[in-house]
């Protein structure tokens, strides 16, 4: 008795949900699912959950819901699927890779964006072109982004450049050549920290997007475009132009056993001994935030766009996407709050990420840093993402060992990494 | 008697003789076959929930495609060609041989002779010396460590800069080029490996020590008084009368080795490239973050198939050890 009572309770609520979401374009105060609970779950901790706390709180002030935001810190992957097979998923969930979010949503885990009554046509206008799409699966909208930072980011120290007298680089022969001048002055210009392989997977994707072009990008992160194509390799070769052991502080080999957090530190700590770190938009936040709170923006730390190659200036991001295993009262209104500029300028307003959300006014940025970021992202003629990402899962890994291989001067049988990464792509199927 | 790991044993013998005992007192008596029952059922459904059913569920599991660890398409024995296959997993075409099956091997060689030997070194020294207590709190502090920890302050120590990293400072102090330990194939499994000895040898050391205590002194004494010199005394009669605790002690840290995780998941994550992976990694890698749960419940399977006749050894030893 009680359980039919409690579906009706359901319809009705959901009924009224969709009634008042028509009336009031869903974003008045007090709308019907005032008063529910949802649970949401992340994998962010430290600063980055305080950050999306903030989020959180003035979701409940709009519109009533509350939030209760869950942490898992390691295994997030294992945990959020042990959860979905044992039948008790979070009702929100922020998805750790579009591998793993072509999964859930091919195994029927995951809510459509349609299913929560949200029409995605009516989103498209929120969002730059290619942003919706990274939430798409086969097509269907499942998921949304909701932050991201740019990867297209080379971070440098202005303070030494005017020492050597050189300038930010515009091209990749440029910026060969810029390594080789700051060389010139007994100053290696990398720092590295490669023992984190998604460092290097990050080059890779930046280099080859420019390179190869966005198309052929496309190609190779849907597994259409073999890893055997010339474009791969013409990619590491590149690549390793920058990255060998005359530009590299401390040489490839000591880069391979230092993780990403100590290769800012070379370029950006007290004692530096590199001039350039090429990584995110999120190194400026670790940079001034722990390696060396002294660094001053313009002076001692800033950052160029990854110069361009034969022209081609595509832009690659790397970000989160959210998405709803329930249709509990509640979730609906929560990611409809995720695609308006009110949230994404809560997360703009920590400085540390990127909102996606077209309407956030430059002014949300709390710094230079990440208006000039949102700038980047704004006026790319193309915006792909991390592709390391987009691969089935496992695949990043894979992808990163193979090019660590690559940089300590061995030769990477593309056509077995070839084999591999279609069985796993066959495998999601 | 008197051997550490074995109390429990000798024990057991007079308590059923005095079963046995009450039983021809009270004549002969059916068998309570319910209460035997009643008894061991917590245990046997503990075992069955948490050790058989997983046990077997993984085997099953190892002959299936697995995704997302559930059965969707069996395989038959498609999952172990592939591993053994799998230059990864073991590659003996090239010498030295590579991949994780090889590098469990190089642990299991390196690190259980070298703790062992340390081990002993230090009991058999310390024991002779005044500061005894001291130097064997030292050597154990590192026990007293979690792993994580353990690899955390050694990625440290590690560190490929000189500014950063003990070794390399050390080295730079006498004008050495700063070495990649972690980052250099050919030296990391070795780096790896001198972690686990150093977190280990104060184990090694408590149980060999205790071992060379309970060696009677007045044996020792007449050896003495007989004229067997310091080298005959410790290799005709301390080294054999510990080799029940040292073999113990192999079997406990071939185990470890085995089950080896923690401390390459946080140090090199099993880099460069592919360079430091061991099986049980490996089995973490594919299952877990692959979703290859078929796969990697094969590597599972011989995790457990490489154990179990160390454990049938270990269970034999305990009984020879106990009569002997």
């Amino acid at each position: 008795m009680s359980r039919s009572t409690r579906s009706i309770a359901v319809i009705a609520l959901a009924a009224l949900v969709v009634a008042t979401a028509c009336s009031s374009g869903g974003n008045a105060p007090g709308t019907a699912a005032a008063g529910s609970t949802i649970n949401v779950m992340s994998l962010w901790g430290g600063s980055e959950q305080d950050s999306f706390q903030k989020v959180l709180d003035a979701f409940k002030t709009k519109t009533g819901v509350t939030a209760k935001y869950e942490s898992v810190r390691a295994d997030y992957a294992t945990t959020l699927q042990t959860r979905i097979s044992g039948g008790n998923p979070p009702d929100v969930a922020i998805i750790p890779g579009i591998g793993f979010l072509r999964q859930f949503a091919r195994q029927g885990s995951l809510k459509k964006i349609a299913d929560l009554g949200i029409d995605p046509n009516s989103l498209k206008s929120n969002y730059p072109p290619g942003i919706l799409e990274i939430g798409q699966v086969d097509g269907t909208q499942y998921a949304i982004m909701v932050k991201f930072n740019s990867k297209s980011t080379v971070w440098y120290r202005p303070d030494k450049f005017k020492t050597f007298g050189v300038q930010p680089a515009a091209d990749w022969n440029a910026f060969t050549k810029l390594l080789a001048d700051i060389k010139a002055k007994g100053q290696a210009p990398l720092g590295l920290g490669a023992g984190d392989s998604w460092t290097l997977t990050d080059w890779f994707e930046s280099v080859y997007v420019r390179q190869a072009g966005p198309e052929k990008y496309d190609q190779l992160f849907s597994g259409k475009l073999a890893w055997t194509d010339a474009s791969v390799a013409a990619a590491v070769d590149t690549m390793k132009q920058a990255l060998k052991d005359d530009y590299v502080a401390g040489g490839v080999t000591a880069a391979l056993g230092r993780s990403f957090t100590d290769g800012i530190g070379q370029a950006f700590s007290a004692n530096p001994q590199a001039v350039i770190y090429y990584e995110g938009g999120f190194v400026g936040g670790i940079a001034t935030g722990q390696t060396n709170t002294a660094l001053k923006v313009g002076e001692s730390i800033d950052w160029f766009d990854f110069p361009s190659i034969n022209g081609n200036k595509g832009v690659t991001i790397g970000g989160d996407v959210i998405a709803a295993f329930t249709t509990k009262p509640g979730v609906k209104e929560f990611l409809q709050y995720m695609t308006t500029a009110d949230a994404g300028s809560v997360w703009a307003g920590t400085g540390a990420v990127i909102s996606p959300v077209k309407s956030v006014p430059a002014t949300a940025y709390p710094n230079d840093l990440a208006k000039r970021e949102a700038a980047q992202v704004a006026n790319a003629s193309a915006v792909r993402f991390d592709g390391s990402d987009l691969l089935p899962s496992g695949g990043g890994d894979d992808m990163g060992a193979a090019l660590q291989d690559a940089l300590r001067g061995k030769t990477v049988d593309w056509a077995k990494f070839e084999t591999s990464i279609q069985a796993k792509w066959k495998a999601e199927k | 008697m008197g051997i550490a790991p074995t109390p429990g044993i000798p024990q057991a013998i007079p308590a059923r003789a005095g079963l046995s005992a009450v039983r021809s007192a009270r004549g002969p008596e059916k068998p309570n076959y319910l209460a035997a029952i009643l008894f061991l059922l917590p245990a046997a459904i503990l075992l069955l929930v948490f050790l058989l059913y997983p046990a077997i569920y993984t085997v099953l599991l190892s002959f299936n495609r697995g995704r997302n660890g559930v059965f969707d398409q069996w395989v038959g024995l498609d999952n172990y060609v592939r591993l053994f296959s799998d230059p990864d997993f073991i590659n003996l075409s090239t010498f030295p041989p590579s991949g994780a099956l090889w590098n469990n091997v190089l642990w299991i060689v390196f690190y259980t002779s070298i703790v062992i030997f340390l081990g002993l070194i230090i009991a058999v020294v310390a024991a002779r010396v005044r500061y005894e207590s001291v130097i064997k709190a030292v050597v154990f502090i590192p026990m007293a460590i979690a792993a994580t920890a353990l690899a955390v302050i050694w990625k440290f120590v590690y560190s490929p800069d000189a500014n950063i990293g003990l070794l390399n400072a050390i080295l730079g102090a006498f004008g050495v080029a700063p070495i990649s330990w972690l980052g250099d194939e050919h030296i990391v499994n070795f780096a790896l490996i001198g972690v686990g000895i150093w977190g280990s040898v104060g184990f090694a050391t408590v149980i060999l020590s205790a071992a060379v205590k309970s060696i009677p002194a007045e044996v020792i004494e007449s050896a003495r008084v007989e004229g067997a010199n310091e080298r005959q005394i410790f290799f005709r009669m301390i080294l054999p009368m510990v080799s029940l605790p040292i073999s113990v002690l192999a079997v406990t840290l071939v185990v470890n080795v085995i089950k080896l995780f923690d401390l390459i998941y946080v140090m090199t994550f099993g880099g460069p490239g592919k360079a430091s992976r061991v099986i049980a990694f490996t089995m973490y890698q594919q299952a877990f973050q692959a979703g290859q749960y078929g796969y990697g419940s094969a590597v599972a399977v011989v995790m457990l198939v490489v154990l179990i006749p160390i454990m049938i050894y270990n269970v034999r030893r305990f009984r020879t050890g106990a009569v002997t």
